[in-house]
């Protein structure tokens, strides 16, 4: 009797439900967008730590604004509204002001990224087969 | 027929995900991705589609800005992750507003949308096709303009040149300025003849009014005009520059 493989399942921190309807089951092409998220976020990261450093708060929002969108692609929805909060205190806050929250958000992005390395390897070995 | 698109979105896993919604749906068919506003219009100067699908916050230059600068009416839908945009989508008659990022399902319903506009906005053919002759080109020295809820007679000698405005075009006289609901491309055919050109995708100058030229920009009576790069020979020849 052949076996009914099960669906990949999420890591509970992200959207599954949007994920799942993202991706509509295709893990080849969610294990290709997650690869592609850890090639792209540090360097958009980086913009965000160089407007950060130069005080430069409208390119901090922007590129705060670009990374949010990523964020979403691998279901961290809550953490785009975080990155939201941000982009909106960059156009009233100065630098000083956002030294707090700027922590937090450097803090749930190393999170993120460290989730979306594990979900990445586990879509690896499950298309491998393995998983 | 499919519908031809181009994608403007600096975000390549943006871009990915649309080229693949529109290869599935196998409703679209996409020209090309350009990460910026500058690339997508050297390419609509060369290339018409019918469809953007246009970001707003890119480097450089917004998607709004790039909405300013078309001088033809493709349809619109504005992809981004911003829903403070709505109310500019709205201002800027965009058809649809995705909202990035967005799953299969509604990029279909968007699609659907635009398509079931587009049935609405075409003519029901007549049932017999009468063959009717273009009318012949103005030969008058004057045109009137739908502004400011009356017919302007403007005299052409008083135009010093017109802007583009998206759906909509800037009559600049050295008097007033007049906004009209057209397209640039519709000026330029009816304003063909010896005294204007048009120097830039979003602008046609009366050449007679022109003061000087300084590198790639003309003065006009205290205005400054851009020469675009696809219109500099054109501009060399008809200005008879030595």
């Amino acid at each position: 009797m052949q076996k009914i493989r099960p669906a990949f399942v999420f890591d509970d921190s992200l959207n599954a439900a949007f994920l799942a309807e993202l991706f509509e089951g295709d893990t080849i092409y969610a294990e290709t967008v997650f690869e592609d998220f850890l090639k792209d976020l540090p360097v958009y990261w980086q913009r965000v730590e160089a407007a950060y450093n130069s005080k430069n708060l409208y390119v901090l929002g922007t590129s705060v604004h670009t990374c949010k969108t990523l964020f979403g692609y691998v279901g961290f929805t809550d953490l785009q509204e975080q990155c939201q909060q941000f982009e909106n205190k960059c156009s009233v806050n100065n630098a000083e002001e956002l030294r707090v929250d700027y922590i937090l958000l450097i803090q749930r992005k190393e999170k993120a990224q460290h989730i979306i390395e594990k979900e990445y390897n586990r879509l690896r070995l499950f298309n491998e087969g393995k998983g | 027929m499919k519908t031809t698109c181009i994608i403007v979105e600096d975000i390549q896993i943006a871009a990915d995900f649309l080229r693949k919604f529109c290869e599935k749906s196998d409703l679209v068919e996409v020209k090309g991705h350009f990460l910026n506003v500058a690339d997508a219009l050297e390419f609509l100067d060369r290339e018409k589609v019918d469809l953007l699908f246009l970001d707003v916050e890119m480097p450089g230059a917004t998607g709004f800005d790039l909405l300013d600068s078309l001088t033809y009416s493709p349809k619109i839908i504005l992809t981004t992750s911003k829903t403070e945009y709505a109310f500019d989508a709205f201002q800027y008659h965009v058809n649809d507003y995705l909202k990035k990022p967005f799953t299969y399902k509604r990029f279909l319903e968007a699609i659907h949308k635009l398509q079931q506009q587009t049935q609405l906005q075409e003519p029901t053919p007549a049932p017999q096709q009468l063959s009717i002759a273009p009318p012949p080109p103005s030969d008058t020295d004057f045109l009137f303009i739908k502004a400011e809820d009356k017919l302007v007679k403007l005299k052409k000698d008083d135009i010093l040149f017109l802007e583009s405005m998206r759906d909509y075009v800037k009559f600049v006289t050295s008097a007033k300025s007049y906004i009209t609901y057209s397209t640039l491309k519709n000026m330029e055919e009816k304003l063909i003849g010896p005294t204007f050109l048009k120097v830039h995708r979003s602008y046609i100058v009366n050449i007679n009014k022109i003061d000087d030229i300084r590198g790639n920009t003309i003065y006009l009576l205290g205005n400054q005009i851009p020469i675009g790069k696809g219109h500099k020979e054109e501009v060399t020849i008809r200005l008879n520059i030595l």
